[in-house]
């Protein structure tokens, strides 16, 4: 509860800070909009040349990406700490946040929150819909509460994964450029898994699973019968939990380690 | 009680070694070298709740690194610490809610909301009750003569304005115990004297135990009841400032400006048996050096009778001075 109304209170003052710069906000909003759109065209553009995608057509590749935008867009908005060791390890501004009597972590979340990056949910959700209508699915209340408690565990996938490298500044003094290599690998979650060989197959499920930010989940809705992407979603929740306590506690050790700028 | 109980305390940092060259430098890549490097040698000390201590030494002593391990910030490598009864670093939410914290060099309001903003998400963080929380906002407003610039965001602050600010964040949820590291780096000396007064209220009416570090001593003479003076990461000094003055200061000077021509062995004559020594500046002016033990009074007593004089100037070893002269004794001993 006391985090709910921090929540509220960072929240009301993000939007005092930033939104006197409209501008700002608005080209932040599109040119998230059309990097996410740049993707949805090279889809596409793949199925102009092709029937299908490892037996998967284009309506539900589509849906996939539709799903993917979903938890990224929350993500993005919550975690918003690309330049943590610069911010706060560097310049020490680490040192305020921990004497406040809040955890950690969640402060520096919030000090950085992005909620322009929650559109891109929004559009997500929207492709998803549009899918879901041309795949001639049937929608029933137990999805939507399907898709909110899957969203949340690959949120929490993101979460764990994001902290714990970020972590990483805490134990070497240079900023790593991990975070990139990253970036680029989660990509690979957006698609059937099916295509990859098995070694990819096997690190995108279990070491840096970024399978369940994307396919395995979607694959729920879809009712694929054939293929492991189905079977594998109901595990969201529980990877999700399991990578988040990762990265807390890497975050937590790391905290200890921690050393101050300067003077 | 005791607010702060430190005993055998020690910090080590780890120290890249970064060997010369472009050679070096690729042989780091493969092989690192670190140093461990002492900040902070088994020191101890105990400050009772309701005190105002100093905390002196120079740049690189180990001040800060002491302040961030009582705070929190830091983990000590070993040592026993207790302030407040806690554990600063173990169970950091719970302690932090009753320290106050104010780094000079650094700030810890939000930049681009307005001073009123900032507080009251402090307020939040804290969980001050809203009627506690006004009660004390005006008290501490009125003190510090904040009013017209609750509404200005931060950053369109002049430097005293926003450490009286910060001053505020600070003690909005009644802190027992206010750490200070530098608070009046870079002030004027309105500002200054402004914050001195503040602070010495706040610790007589709140009993708010007080611990700043400075490298202003006037901080400290206007301030504080307690001196700790830190060299290499060792206390050098532990107790009150005018034993510290007794004990390091070598007396007081007299500066006599005589109307006739005076010699040396005459002003000798005069005060035989005091213990004092003189030192003629030229014709017309002459130094003379009393020890501690000596009284002003009974001095100038058998000089102004004798001689004629024009003017009498006192000089106070200051405080300065004498701190200077232990680090620099410090830095020959060692």
């Amino acid at each position: 509860m006391f985090y709910i109304t921090l929540f509220w209170e960072y929240l009301k003052n993000y939007a005092k800070t930033r939104l006197t710069y409209r501008a700002d906000f608005w080209i932040e909003v599109l040119s998230d909009l059309m990097f996410q759109g740049m993707n949805l065209i090279f889809i596409l553009i793949v199925f102009q040349h092709t029937e299908s995608l490892g037996g998967w057509s284009q309506a539900e590749v589509v849906f996939v990406y539709g799903y993917f935008m979903i938890p990224y867009g929350i993500f993005a908005c919550f975690f918003n700490l690309w330049g943590f060791s610069e911010r706060y390890i560097v310049k020490g501004e680490m040192d305020r946040i921990l004497t406040r009597p809040a955890h950690n972590l969640f402060q520096v979340l919030l000090e950085n929150m992005d909620p322009p990056s929650l559109i891109g949910s929004l559009a997500g959700a929207i492709i998803m819909a549009i899918s879901w209508t041309q795949l001639g699915m049937g929608f029933e209340l137990t999805d939507l509460l399907m898709l909110t408690l899957l969203v949340a565990g690959s949120v929490l996938i993101y979460m764990g994964v994001y902290t714990s490298l970020t972590a990483i500044a805490f134990y070497s003094d240079a900023p790593t450029g991990i975070l990139p290599l990253m970036y680029n690998i989660q990509n690979y979650g957006r698609y059937p898994v099916g295509i990859y060989n098995k070694a990819i197959r096997f690190v995108l499920t279990w070491v840096i699973p970024f399978a369940f930010v994307g396919v395995y989940p979607a694959s729920y809705f879809l009712e694929r019968v054939q293929g492991e992407e189905a079977s594998m979603a109901l595990l969201t929740p529980v990877v999700g939990f399991v990578f988040a306590a990762i990265g807390l506690m890497i975050w937590n050790h790391g905290v200890k380690r921690y050393r101050g700028a300067g003077s | 009680m005791l607010a702060i109980d430190v005993q055998l305390l020690q910090k080590k940092f780890k120290v890249q070694k970064n060997r010369e060259g472009l050679a070096g430098a690729l042989r780091d890549l493969f092989m690192r070298e670190y140093i461990e490097v002492k900040a902070v040698k088994d020191i101890s000390f105990q400050i009772p709740q309701g005190e105002i201590c100093g905390y002196i030494g120079e740049n690189g002593a180990g001040k800060s690194t002491t302040i961030k391990m009582l705070t929190g910030i830091l983990v000590p490598t070993s040592g026993r610490l207790l302030v407040n009864g806690y554990v600063p670093f173990k169970e950091r939410e719970k302690f932090v809610k009753e320290i106050g914290v104010v780094f000079g060099q650094r700030s810890q309001l939000w930049w681009d909301i307005g001073v009123i903003e900032s507080f009251q998400l402090l307020r939040k963080v804290y969980k001050v009750p809203e009627v506690d929380f006004q009660n004390r906002l005006n008290e501490l407003v009125e003190r510090l003569q904040l009013g017209d610039l609750l509404n200005r965001p931060v950053r369109k602050l002049s430097l005293g304005q926003r450490m009286r600010c910060e001053l505020v964040a600070s003690l909005l949820h009644n802190p027992s115990i206010l750490f200070l590291d530098e608070p009046t780096i870079g002030l004027d000396i309105v500002v200054k004297t402004e914050i001195r007064d503040f602070l010495k209220q706040m610790n007589r009416e709140h009993g708010t135990t007080i611990l700043l570090t400075t490298h202003d001593l006037q901080d400290i003479e206007a301030l504080c009841s307690r001196v700790i003076m830190l060299d290499d990461g060792k206390i050098i000094y532990d107790g009150g400032l005018e034993q510290l003055k007794a004990n390091w200061s070598k007396g007081r000077e007299v500066l006599f400006q005589f109307a006739d021509h005076t010699r040396l062995d005459k002003l000798e004559q005069l005060t035989l048996g005091l213990g004092v020594e003189w030192t003629l500046e030229n014709d017309l002016t002459a130094q003379m050096w009393l020890p501690h033990g000596v009284n002003v009074s009974d001095a100038l007593a058998r000089v102004v009778g004798a001689v004629e004089i024009r003017d009498i100037k006192i000089f106070e070893t200051n405080t300065d001075e004498i701190v200077r002269e232990i680090y620099r004794s410090e830095k020959v001993s060692s």
